[in-house]
């Protein structure tokens, strides 16, 4: 039953309910216009929450309908694996966010740079490292000298 | 002549000229590398344009994706691999011609051919965008949402196999356009508190999260190296007697490119694959089609360099985007304050002179940058993905971070990009997603000062005549797309494969 197009009704059931409760809160004043600025998000919330519903139905009566039994390792082959790699890839940039401020672009985007091609496969060596310091090099001149972006400095402030 | 006049004008301006270089390079660049499509190789360039004059930032941005389409083309004749969705058409007969030891000549002709497309697109779209303009200069508040409307419509032929879900995700990209202040009252709406969130989510960080971000997220999990470029062809443009041959594909390509790419929702894609199948229909050596004819990669390229000047007129005209690079390409319009439709033509006439006069330097640059960049485009393909994905990861990060110098910015992106992450598994298109974003604004604004105009009165929606009309045609949009799945499904066809939508 756990059908992809299940999971999408669901999901979408899920955040037009969460949308919908922050929708009624939304304060309503004397001089709003009819609709205010709380009926359009109402409307948009159980637009979605009527589609989520359509979506999951439509996917039960197919699978109903087929006869066959949804075979769910087939479904979501693989998936598992995706999710868990791409959740690797977003805790890098997690951790960049924390850490830019405190250790300064440079050397975060040069971490990055190296953390996530050893992350992506890449042999470890003395090459990664030095993909990491010219990669950095380059985004520094393109970004602060070129575009004259103001990028944290963080370690090298009082350079 | 005025239009040429006004055009020419701006072909002396140097930095449109380096705008529309580096524009071509770029997205000659982006669009070899498969997986990496015109719409991403834009979105990297985005943040970088904060900085940029308005005109230059735009002619870079749509010069990208003219450069992306002939792009797309060498590693679909080399490695059998296209680079952009658009080129999967002239794998077909191109890898054939490679396979025969012609791969020079096939990448010449598609270079040719994509010249050729470009002009005549340009051509089409400085004829056609300012008279559509001006019946747009008669928008009324109804007929602005109306207009909304239409744009959305174009969900209905970029959902793929489930309309349902094209809803959805129009529906999210319309909840994501009501954070920040409400446009009547001036209220905060879904703000928790945040001054971060007081001007609303920048779509830039949408699309750059739901379009790059995702395709990193994918690939994450890809440890294959993927094809490599063992050859090093040199370009060999056709002679006379194959150029005369050429002369009825491209025609075919031009022509089909010109209408797919003003229809909302069409694109380049089914633009290469009707001008593919339309050129061996009226071809003299029909037997040669899928064996390596010329023919065969002729009006694809010319269709695919034609749909990416003519996706621009939707978009000029009305400031509807009709697919994921030009959605891309609005949000460089709206970085700057510049809104597309009939105003523009109004407000800001040098930066759409200027955007034509750098379309033209980017067609014809498109010759010299293809055939200088080949060597480049060999090297980039075969780099190991684990060292591309590094630097275009940095990239994302640091192009998002000069937009706003805001870590907020970054993850809000990283969300978006998780979010897309997540659309993708569950086959969940991401146009209509970006169309409710840049498009919920004018829908909410314009429907509720229709209302006020009418004291409350719906039927100004109907009563005034364009609004009545763009509803009408939006209606068909709908009503075609719901009529097209039915008679796909009883005659068990089955209907298009999800996909992120047309580039």
């Amino acid at each position: 039953m756990l059908s992809r197009d299940f999971v999408s009704g669901l999901s979408a059931v899920l955040i037009a309910a969460i949308y919908l409760v922050f929708a009624y809160q939304l304060r309503t004043s004397a001089l709003d216009d009819s609709v205010g600025p709380g009926g359009l998000p109402r409307t948009y919330g159980w637009m979605l929450l009527a589609l989520g519903l359509m979506i999951s139905a439509s996917a039960i009566f197919k699978q109903t309908r087929s006869g066959a039994v949804l075979d769910l390792r087939l479904e979501w082959k693989g998936q598992g694996r995706r999710i868990v790699w791409a959740a690797g890839l977003l805790a890098i940039g997690v951790c960049y966010i924390a850490g830019v401020s405190t250790l300064g672009y440079p050397l975060a985007i040069a971490l990055l740079l190296v953390a996530v091609a050893l992350y992506q496969g890449a042999k470890p060596g003395l090459h990664i490292a030095a993909i990491g310091i010219g990669g950095a090099a380059f985004l520094w001149a393109v970004f602060v000298l070129v575009l004259g972006v103001s990028m944290p400095m963080g370690l090298f402030a009082g350079l | 002549m005025e239009i040429l006049y006004q055009t020419a004008i701006h072909l002396g301006d140097p930095y449109i000229f380096l705008a529309a270089a580096a524009g071509v390079a770029w997205g000659i660049l982006g669009g070899a590398l498969p997986g990496i499509s015109p719409s991403i190789t834009m979105a990297l360039l985005l943040p970088f344009t904060y900085t940029m004059d308005p005109t230059g930032a735009i002619v870079l941005l749509a010069s990208t994706y003219v450069g992306a389409e002939y792009g797309g083309s060498i590693p679909a004749i080399l490695i059998r691999t296209p680079g952009t969705n658009a080129a999967a058409a002239t794998v077909i007969d191109g890898y054939e011609m490679n396979k025969q030891g012609k791969a020079g000549l096939a990448l010449g002709i598609s270079l040719y051919s994509g010249v050729l497309g470009s002009l005549f697109g340009l051509m089409m779209l400085m004829l056609l965008s300012k008279p559509l303009a001006s019946v747009a200069l008669a928008f009324t508040p109804p007929a602005y949402f109306a207009l909304g409307i239409l744009g959305l419509s174009v969900i209905a032929t970029l959902s793929g196999e489930s309309l349902l879900k094209g809803f959805v995700a129009a529906l999210l990209g319309l909840m994501i356009a009501t954070i920040g202040t409400d446009p009547v009252t001036g209220g905060n709406r879904f703000t928790f508190g945040s001054s971060d969130l007081l001007t609303g989510i920048a779509p830039v960080l949408i699309m750059v999260g739901m379009f790059a971000m995702s395709e990193l997220l994918v690939q994450a999990s890809d440890r294959s190296e993927g094809a490599k470029v063992l050859s090093r062809p040199r370009m060999e443009f056709p002679g006379r007697k194959l150029a005369k041959r050429l002369m009825l594909p491209q025609a075919i390509g031009a022509s089909i490119g010109t209408f797919e790419g003003v229809m909302p929702g069409a694109g380049g894609t089914i633009a290469s694959f009707m001008s593919y199948n339309e050129a061996r229909r009226w071809s003299r050596h029909k037997d040669e089609f899928g064996k390596g004819s010329p023919e065969g990669i002729a009006a694809p390229e010319t269709a695919n360099n034609a749909v990416a000047e003519t996706a621009l007129v939707p978009l000029l005209s009305f400031g509807i985007p009709g697919s994921n690079s030009t959605a891309i390409l609005l949000g460089g319009f709206l970085i700057h304050g510049l809104v597309p439709g009939p105003m523009l033509f109004v407000r800001s006439a040098d930066v759409v002179y200027g955007l034509y006069a750098g379309l033209f330097i980017a067609a014809l640059s498109l010759l010299v940058i293809g055939m200088m960049m080949l060597p480049m485009c060999i090297w980039l393909v075969n780099r190991p993905r684990p060292y591309l994905s590094a630097f275009i990861f940095a990239l994302i990060l640091s192009g998002i971070f000069s937009i706003h110098a805001s870590l907020f910015d970054l993850a809000i992106m990283l969300v978006a990009g998780t979010v897309g992450f997540f659309m993708r598994m569950l086959r969940i298109p991401f146009l209509p997603a970006v169309l409710g974003l840049v498009l919920g604004y004018l829908v909410e604004s314009s429907f509720r000062r229709s209302l006020v105009l009418s004291g409350d009165d719906l039927s100004i929606f109907f009563t005034d005549k364009v609004s009545l009309a763009l509803l009408a045609v939006a209606f068909l949009f709908v009503a075609g797309s719901v009529g097209k799945r039915i008679l796909d499904a009883l005659r068990h066809r089955p209907s298009e494969k999800y996909s992120e939508g047309s580039e």
